[in-house]
């Protein structure tokens, strides 16, 4: 590939100082917890659509999912349609809604502070924080791979410098310029993502000779499934894995179940409900939503997987051979590969865009998780008054320790470190955040034994049952001797649809079981504003 | 269909186009509708 290094030097300057300029618009705005936490809560439905989409779908979706489709065929569809239809209809105009109204009542600046003031607990504040900051590094820290990766192939940055240097560039502006500035790159960054996304796309499609014949040839394909992945069901790009088997296990389960639903109760998505002025805002952020999310994800799985077409054509290759059996490094070849020049530099800043968009809203809700919830609610029960400047500190550490944590992961994890994370949140948060929105009956304990119960059955799952976390951590074999404590087909099934139910049907029996909560303050909670 | 044997995966791809735009009609529909539908009980 040969990109000329001035041409995309300067596109890259041009795009910096566009990012610098909001940031500083960001940190010019900013005048109080609120503007740094909710963008002072009137944010325009637009910039809420773009930028709850360009966080929500990261390098992870486009590198690590469409590499994902580039092995494993279009089955991730699926994926597709759960993203638009749960993550954007559901999430809006269902979840959106009353999540807004909320926070405005109970007068929350994050989504651990919204359950636990509807909840009256400080621990579920605390708690909640604190998971966010253990556990949302391992999905930041798979984002910068994936931009990294990018880097890395595309201006030949040594990978390591790469992390380093995304990761510098984002803090900078999210610490200084606060959600105004986040969101408002975000919304430049969608933007975009959109225009390459559409121009991939096209491109794609034309150079395979047209839509149903680029599929068809994808389709001819099956009888080049490599042996081993035929053998856990694998059977061809364009048709489902085989039922039952560990791949569409892995496919139905942890990717679309887990981020199809685990997205509902993702805290860096939901806080941004309680940045638009009113329940308006939040239907017509789903005109431009719906259309952004397809162009993303639904782009990048199509792409992945023809890749599978180009390469074969051209190398006489699958795209895994051609990537060297590193599946986050398929879309990475394919652009570099089949592209011209001129858009291998426009699809860059569009991947540079991704990152940087779910990784600042990721570093915000992390550093506001650590800073504001779990330190400040949770250790020092709400006092000190520099909440700001413990958010900036918050976001240094959870921003540090996200880099740290891109240096050790293993290749290939992109997409399953993002499945893990979404996974845990629905288990963890889902069933209480649905409980505190939807159901004036739920208690305090209800709640608290669900998250502790949601949180502790996904992690034990993961560690002790769920092959390929259990396996690799190793933690099963040390204590019992064995990789997973169970055998068979238990251990290709996801911790959502074992963690998640289990959550919901603790905090329904233990909140029938308790004292309602005290009614006047549960009408405040729900009262229309 | 559309050079997709399984069904399951076309009717996925079909659904994504057909969300999409389910997405644009609904939000230019409702674009003044200001009626808060977080009803409870």
């Amino acid at each position: 590939m040969a990109v000329s290094t001035p041409v995309l030097g300067l596109a890259v300057l041009a795009y910096m100082m566009v990012v610098f300029y909001l940031g500083w618009i960001g940190y010019k705005q900013t005048k109080d917890n609120d503007d740094y936490m909710l963008a002072g809560r009137k944010v325009n439905p637009f910039v809420l659509a773009f930028s709850y989409g360009a966080a929500f779908i990261s390098t992870s979706a486009i590198i690590g999912f469409g590499g994902y489709a580039g092995a494993f065929g279009l089955g991730i569809l699926w994926l597709v349609f759960m993203n638009i239809f749960v993550g954007i209809f559901i999430a809006f105009v269902v979840f959106g809604s009353r999540t807004r109204r909320m926070g405005v009542n109970l007068k929350a600046v994050t989504f651990p502070e919204l359950i636990g003031r509807r909840f009256q607990s400080r621990f579920i504040q605390g708690f909640s924080g604190a998971l966010i900051t253990i556990f949302m590094p391992l999905y930041a820290g798979s984002v910068l791979i994936g931009g990294a990766r990018f880097m890395e192939t595309a201006l030949n940055i040594e990978y390591n410098i790469a992390i380093l240097i995304l990761a510098i560039i984002v803090a900078a502006y999210v610490i200084t310029g606060g959600l105004i500035a986040v969101m408002y790159t975000d919304a430049l960054q969608g933007a975009l993502m959109f225009v390459g996304m559409g121009i991939l796309l096209i491109y794609t499609y034309s150079k395979l000779g047209g839509v149903t014949e680029a599929h068809q040839a994808l389709t001819n394909m099956a009888y080049l499934v490599p042996d081993n992945f035929a053998a856990i069901g694998h059977t061809g790009w364009t048709t489902m894995p085989a039922f039952g088997s560990p791949t569409w296990w892995t496919l139905v389960s942890t990717i679309i179940l887990g981020v199809g639903i685990g997205v509902l109760a993702q805290p860096q998505l939901a806080v941004r409900f309680m940045t638009v002025k009113n329940t308006r805002a939040l239907k017509r952020a789903v005109l431009s939503g719906g259309p952004f999310i397809f162009m993303m994800a639904g782009v990048a799985y199509i792409v992945g997987a023809l890749s599978n077409v180009y390469f074969f054509d051209t190398q006489g290759m699958i795209s895994l051979e051609v990537a060297g059996g590193n599946i986050d490094k398929i879309m990475p070849e394919y652009i570099n590969s089949a592209m011209p020049d001129y858009f291998v530099v426009f699809f860059l800043l569009t991947l540079l865009a991704a990152a940087m968009s779910t990784l600042s809203s990721q570093f915000h809700a992390m550093g506001t998780a650590f800073g504001h919830d779990f330190y400040r609610q949770g250790i020092m029960n709400g006092k000190l008054g520099q909440t700001i400047t413990v958010t900036r500190v918050g976001i240094a550490v959870t921003i540090f320790i996200s880099v740290v944590l891109a240096y050790i992961l293993p290749p290939g994890i992109i997409a399953r470190a993002t499945a893990i994370f979404f996974g845990l949140c629905a288990a963890a948060f889902l069933p209480m955040y649905s409980g505190a929105i939807f159901w004036k009956r739920m208690t305090r304990q209800g709640a608290t034994a669900s998250l502790l119960v949601g949180t502790f059955s996904s992690l034990f799952w993961l560690t002790f049952v769920h092959g390929k976390e259990a396996a690799a951590l190793g933690i099963s074999q040390a204590l019992f001797g064995v990789d997973t404590l169970l055998t068979g087909t238990w251990t290709v099934v996801d911790p959502i649809l074992v963690a998640t139910p289990l959550s919901f049907l603790v905090a329904i029996v233990v909140s029938l079981m308790t004292q309602p909560m005290a009614e006047d303050h549960v009408e405040m909670c729900f009262k229309k504003n | 269909m559309l050079g997709i044997d399984d069904p399951q995966i076309w009717l996925a791809y079909i659904l994504c186009f057909v969300s999409a735009v389910g997405c644009i009609i609904y939000g230019a529909f409702k674009w003044n509708d200001d009626s808060d539908n977080g009803e409870v009980d």
